[in-house]
């Protein structure tokens, strides 16, 4: 048995697996902010009901991390660099990440000036040692440090990433004068180029260390203590693998953003059980939504991410951080999202929400804003005596208000044109979001089936699906706690970078090899603290380029030893890559490999997707009056989602009631109750 | 489908559509240039045009001078091109400064879009080549002969077929062919990722053509510009901004005018058009008019040719704004990235809260080009820095940042990975921030060495190294810029030329102008600086008098 852990914003999930018969267990409790584990603790306590000694071990993900950053909770943190570089991460970018608004600000340096330290040294771009460090400059430092009563040190020295040997005795002497001061070298967590990224990665990692440490380690000693001496805690890292707590501790960055990424994991695994590779998983919440391609089974990996984003919606606003991530593209619109009409008369939706509280209009809790959920409602889509399960009455009435004055009037448009009209631009710029991902990627998202979850997706998801002309959408069941079931199809897994430029055409292979053999035997000497090594695999990408591009593509490589036969697979693979991306290659151009990685993972959690029950009554509850377009307000069936059974057939338009959301079908297409009692909307017919 | 039958939520979603028709187009251009300027700092533009050649979306990305300058030149190709006489698979291509941007590196490259047999819109995008011939990136040249390759409005592409001889002229005209090429191929295929969304885009709503949209969203952003400009006070007001410039200063004079619903920007006063490569074109100047007048009085209003036309820019032939052919422009930017801030110091009565004071303003480019001491091959490399943005009332200037261009900065890293030279410092300037209760951002210092064994050409495009950024509302001016080097040479701001094998060039990049009364700074902020080390105890004492600190 094995549980998964999920703290949300209001409830923290907890999924009992039993791997024996597939069963699930679920509870839900009321997350404890001030400390988390508390909550996990006693969900916990809730599912594992005498069973305590079977459970092998607890997978969790938490927003700890992303929130001590965002909140700046951190250690006081310094940074070591190059002399002359003191400043280079507050120098950043030097962009301005929006063209228009002169008022924008940076995100607060993690490192203040103040704290911020040069040594002479020197590595120059070919990894040669122009100067060495002073060791006896280094020791005066780490005294500066002590005195100023610093908790935490980054050390970033330029090219580093090429060559780690100044950082590794810098990171001596400093653990030598500073016992037990978390300390992280650059090229340790990202020894990729780009001095502004790597070292906003060593601070941003640094600065959550004694966190997670505190954490992670209070955490594991009370699962013990919940379940049994042995019971291990492993946490999901950004890029959908899973770490030992312990190896948590020491790359806490690795842990950002790791519940959504879970949604997707999920997401992976329904369609792999439906037989589908190809899946956009589409989660919609209060205040945000998120869509992540997964291709060949795999949510497809990002290499950096943002934290603290200034505006969060904006590029290039945030610290970045060099860590893999399960791409994920949020845009901000939830059913939270205000509605509104700007100076030029449009209808915007988002990104600013009306968040929980006060909430939209409709929660009758002092919001009086238009929102998403408001105009769902007045649409007929939502159920106001049965708005999570019944727990809260919505108030169709205030609601009416506030879309009819603030957007209806405005715009000279109907109550139910302008909800229709805020439902509408809701979707379609999750549509484009979705799309624009789709094209960076080079993928064609009409292939997509869509995966719908989340309090607000299955509400949108069918709209959006038409938009983007999807064939088929899902609803998977136990739709409420995804992220916490992706947690328990994730592998272990370590991936591994180093930067090693190489030529094609004059490559010293052997080199490569013993490159790539060091970061396998490291992934096997990590993994093997809970896996036999023979379950253990591995996977190899390089990060590619024609020769002075700037932006690296990650190309598979082939196993076993590489060599000069192995150029032309490798550039065939390379242009594979590229022209999926860029639909061309460049004739007659030299390729360049910029860095090497491994994927180190243990096998898949074989998860098994619960099966659905007989039916156990009418599962048709009566009908109601929603919107559909172009039509107007028409009776619809609406569905109890816990008494349809495997195999039943419906058609669209439809309601299916459920306790966390409601799935709107708004338009015609064939529903049907899949083995495990999943929806499945079938659009193929009216694309 | 006409205009009146486009209801809001329609329009609102098709506008919607067009938009993200531009920034897939960016997209796909900034993930396949060859060149670390697009790629790196985004000095690119990506838009979409109606029929008549006006601009109705752009990408959100990209700088000012491009997109502005871009909007109004398509006018020029679309009258030599007149639109129905291109055939599908035609590729246009242009670096004429007098229509375009005002420089031969920055390359336009447009596509005209089928629909139903018909064309229907063009898309286009501009971005700095990497080396268009001439004398590389600098103000030496004396007439626009010298700068380099001109290519007029050209058919790159015939019907899908590449007209090799121009392909064959660039080739042999570049010192990087490799480059350019691959991004004018980086730049085509951008706007077939355009072309392929918009023509999807149209089937969806059954669409014969933009043409009815586009009319909805120009008229729409045309009256909202309106509106805002309706808004503010009528009446005129004049600042003064000088430059260093050449063998004498420049005096650059502007004097708003609101009137109603519009604004007339009158550059007249101006000094004339100068011996060196820092001219602007005509273009260039309503480019960098237009994105001040946004920035202070309405930046939520979208960028497009219906928020153009209440904003009339004014320029006499001659002046240095308005040079005419065959003037030297290669460096019009130089000149150019001060107009914002001439039009927001003049804006300053009647906007203090809107209104930045001015920045070191125009980018700092550096060229340089020899040969690597490991393998003696030839280089050639081109970056921009960063000095500090002004102060606004009740907001420090931010340090190293640009503005108004929007392009981004290049990694040392990087620099240093491309080409035989190393970064020997980059760190920001104490006490270059003027002064002021709300302080200018601060300039940077970056120390260059060229690992080569010969000497190598060292070309600079700096400003603001005579005359300071200077404050608003009592603010004092920022600190002017300096370049030094190691062995005594001597590097003039705007003039290229060989320096010694072992020379080591200092660049002293300007800080920007304060805001507001330097009196009235807190102590609290001034006390955070020192310990920063953004102001130094001295400088402190020397802005801020005895009570700081």
């Amino acid at each position: 048995m094995r549980i998964g852990a999920d703290i949300g914003g209001t409830f923290t999930d907890i999924v009992l697996v039993n791997d024996e018969d597939g069963s699930l267990r679920l509870g839900k409790v009321l997350t404890t902010p001030a400390r988390p584990d508390d909550a996990v603790i006693a969900g916990l306590q809730e599912v594992v009901d005498g069973a305590a000694e079977q459970v092998e071990h607890l997978v969790h993900g938490t927003t700890l991390i992303t929130n001590a950053l965002i909140e700046r909770k951190g250690a006081l943190t310094a940074l070591i660099t190059t002399k002359g570089f003191r400043d280079a991460v507050e120098i950043g970018r030097e962009h301005r990440y929006d063209m228009y608004d002169l008022r924008l600000r940076r995100p607060e340096q993690i490192a203040r000036r103040r704290h911020r330290f040069e040594i002479a040294e020197r590595t120059l771009s070919d990894g040669s040692i122009r100067q060495a460090p002073d060791q006896a400059e280094i020791r005066a430092v780490a005294a500066r440090l002590r005195d100023l009563g610093i908790e935490a040190v980054a050390v970033c020295l330029i090219n580093s990433y090429l060559n780690p040997t100044h950082e590794r005795q810098v990171g001596e002497v400093l653990r030598r004068e500073l016992p037990g001061l978390p300390i992280t070298l650059s090229s340790d967590i990202a020894p990729e180029i780009r001095e502004f990224e790597r070292s906003s990665t060593a601070l941003c990692n640094v600065y959550v260390k004694k966190i997670a440490e505190q954490y992670l380690g209070r955490l594991e000693a009370r699962t013990q203590e919940a379940l049994h001496a042995d019971a291990r805690l492993f946490v999901m890292q950004s890029n959908g693998g899973l770490l030992t707590a312990g190896q948590a501790v020491e790359a806490p960055i690795r842990l950002v953003e790791s519940g959504p990424a879970a949604g997707a994991l999920a997401a992976a695994h329904y369609g792999a059980g439906l037989g589908l590779e190809d899946v956009l998983s589409f989660d919609m919440g209060g205040t945000t939504a998120k869509a992540c391609l997964i291709v060949d089974g795999e949510p497809l990996l990002a290499p950096e991410f943002e934290v603290d984003r200034q505006y969060q919606f904006k590029k290039g606003s945030g610290l970045p951080v060099k860590v893999p991530v399960i791409e994920m593209i949020e845009i901000g619109t939830g059913g939270g999202s205000i509605a509104r009409i700007d100076s030029l008369g449009r209808l915007k939706v988002g990104p600013q929400s009306a968040g929980s509280v006060p909430g939209p209009v409709c929660y009758g809790a002092g919001g009086h804003q238009p929102t998403v959920t408001d105009a769902d409602l007045l649409l007929g889509y939502l159920n106001p005596d049965f708005f999570l399960g019944g727990d809260m009455t919505l108030d169709r009435a205030s609601a009416e208000a506030a879309v009819a004055g603030k957007i209806g009037e405005p715009l000279g448009l109907g109550v139910l044109d302008a909800a229709w009209g805020i439902h509408q631009l809701a979707n379609e710029s999750m549509a484009s979001a979705a799309r624009i991902h789709a094209i960076e990627r080079g993928r064609e998202i009409s292939r997509f089936p869509m995966f719908a979850f989340g309090g607000a997706g299955p509400v949108h998801a069918y709209g959006v699906a038409r938009i983007l002309q999807l064939p088929r959408i899902v609803y998977p069941f136990a739709a409420g706690v995804m992220s916490a079931i992706g947690f328990l199809t994730a592998p272990l897994a370590f991936d591994f970078v180093r930067s090693h430029p190489v030529r094609m055409e004059s490559a010293d292979w052997s080199s490569v090899n013993a490159l790539l053999a060091e970061m396998e035997d490291e992934g096997r000497a990590r993994l093997a603290e809970a896996i036999s090594e023979a379950r253990i695999g591995f996977r190899r990408t390089a990060d590619m380029r024609y020769r002075k591009q700037g932006f690296d593509i990650s190309v598979p490589m082939p196993e076993g030893p590489l060599g000069p036969e192995s150029v032309p697979v490798i550039v065939a693979a390379f242009e594979r890559v590229y022209e999926q991306l860029y639909g061309h290659t460049i004739p007659d151009t030299p390729i360049d490999i910029m860095s090497w990685r491994v994927l180190a993972s243990g096998p898949k959690p074989d998860l098994k997707l619960p099966e659905g029950a007989a039916s156990h009554g009418d599962a048709r509850k009566g009908a109601r009056r929603i919107h559909l377009p172009g039509e107007g307000l028409v009776g619809v069936p609406v569905y109890d989602r816990y008494l349809l059974a495997a195999g039943e057939r419906l058609e669209g338009p439809a309601i299916v009631e459920e306790r966390e959301s409601t799935v709107v079908i708004n338009g015609p297409g064939e529903i049907r109750v899949d083995d495990h009692r999943n929806l499945i909307v079938d659009l193929e017919a009216i694309r | 489908m006409t205009t009146k039958a486009l209801d809001p939520i329609t329009l609102d979603i098709m506008w919607g559509r067009m938009i993200a028709t531009v920034n897939e187009q960016a997209a796909a251009l900034m993930r396949s240039s060859f060149t670390s300027i697009v790629r790196d700092a985004g000095d690119l533009s990506a838009c979409v045009f109606d029929r008549r050649g006006r601009m109705v979306a752009q990408a959100v990305t990209g700088s000012p001078g491009h997109i502005n300058s871009m909007a109004t030149g398509m006018a020029h190709i679309v009258e030599e091109f007149p639109i129905d006489s291109l055939r599908p698979g035609d590729v246009i291509i242009t670096n004429d400064p007098w229509i375009t941007v005002s420089q031969l590196h920055d390359i336009t490259i447009a596509t005209p879009v089928f629909h139903k047999g018909r064309a229907v819109a063009l898309f286009a995008n501009c971005c700095h080549a990497l080396d268009i011939g001439g004398r590389g990136l600098s103000a030496d040249a004396r007439s626009i002969f010298e700068e380099g390759l001109f290519l007029p409005i050209m058919k790159l592409h015939e019907a899908g077929e590449p007209v090799q001889p121009i392909y064959k002229m660039i080739e042999k005209n570049v010192r990087t062919p490799e480059e350019v090429i691959g991004d004018i191929h980086a730049q085509i295929i951008a706007n077939e990722v355009g072309a392929r969304q918009l023509r999807s885009f149209l089937e969806e709503f059954d669409l014969d053509d933009i043409e009815a949209v586009s009319e909805a969203i120009i008229e729409r952003s045309e009256g909202a510009m309106r509106r805002a400009l309706a808004d503010l006070p009528d009446g005129r007001h004049e600042f003064g901004l000088t430059l260093d410039g050449f063998r004498s200063p420049i005096e650059i004079c502007c004097a708003v005018r609101i009137a109603g619903e519009e604004i007339i920007v009158d550059y007249s006063g101006t000094s004339p058009t100068v011996e060196l490569g820092i001219n602007v074109g005509f273009n260039y100047t309503v480019a960098y008019t237009t994105y001040g007048v946004k920035c202070a009085i309405a930046p939520e209003v979208p960028n497009n040719a219906g928020s153009f036309l209440p904003i009339r820019t004014v320029a006499p032939q001659g002046c240095i704004l308005n040079a005419q052919p065959p003037a030297a422009v290669a460096g019009r930017h130089t000149v150019g990235h001060f107009l914002p801030s001439a039009i927001m110091g003049a804006l300053s009565g009647i906007l203090p809260d809107k209104v930045m004071a001015p920045g070191a303003d125009s980018l700092w480019n550096t060229h340089i080009a020899g040969h690597d001491a490991r393998d003696g091959a030839y280089f050639s490399y081109t970056w921009f820095s960063t000095g500090g943005t002004g102060a606004l009332r009740g907001q420090d200037g931010l340090s190293a940042t640009s503005y108004p261009s929007g392009v981004a900065g290049v990694p040392a890293e990087i620099i240093e990975a491309l080409t035989p030279l190393v970064v020997r410092q980059r760190s920001l300037r104490p006490d270059s921030g003027g002064a002021g209760e709300n302080r200018g951002g601060l300039g940077q210092i970056m120390e260059i060495e060229v690992r080569t064994e010969r000497p190598y050409l060292f070309s600079g495009l700096y400003e603001r190294c005579a005359h300071p950024a200077p404050g608003l509302d009592g603010g004092q001016a920022g600190a002017t810029g300096a370049v030094e080097t190691s062995n005594g040479e001597t590097v003039e701001p705007k003039i290229s030329r060989m320096l010694p094998p072992d020379t080591v060039v200092t660049l002293h990049i300007p800080g920007g102008g304060g805001f507001g009364d330097p009196a009235k700074r807190s102590g609290e902020a001034i006390r955070e600086d020192i310990a920063d080390g953004y102001v130094t105890p001295e400088g402190a004492r020397d802005d801020y008098g005895s009570g700081a600190g």
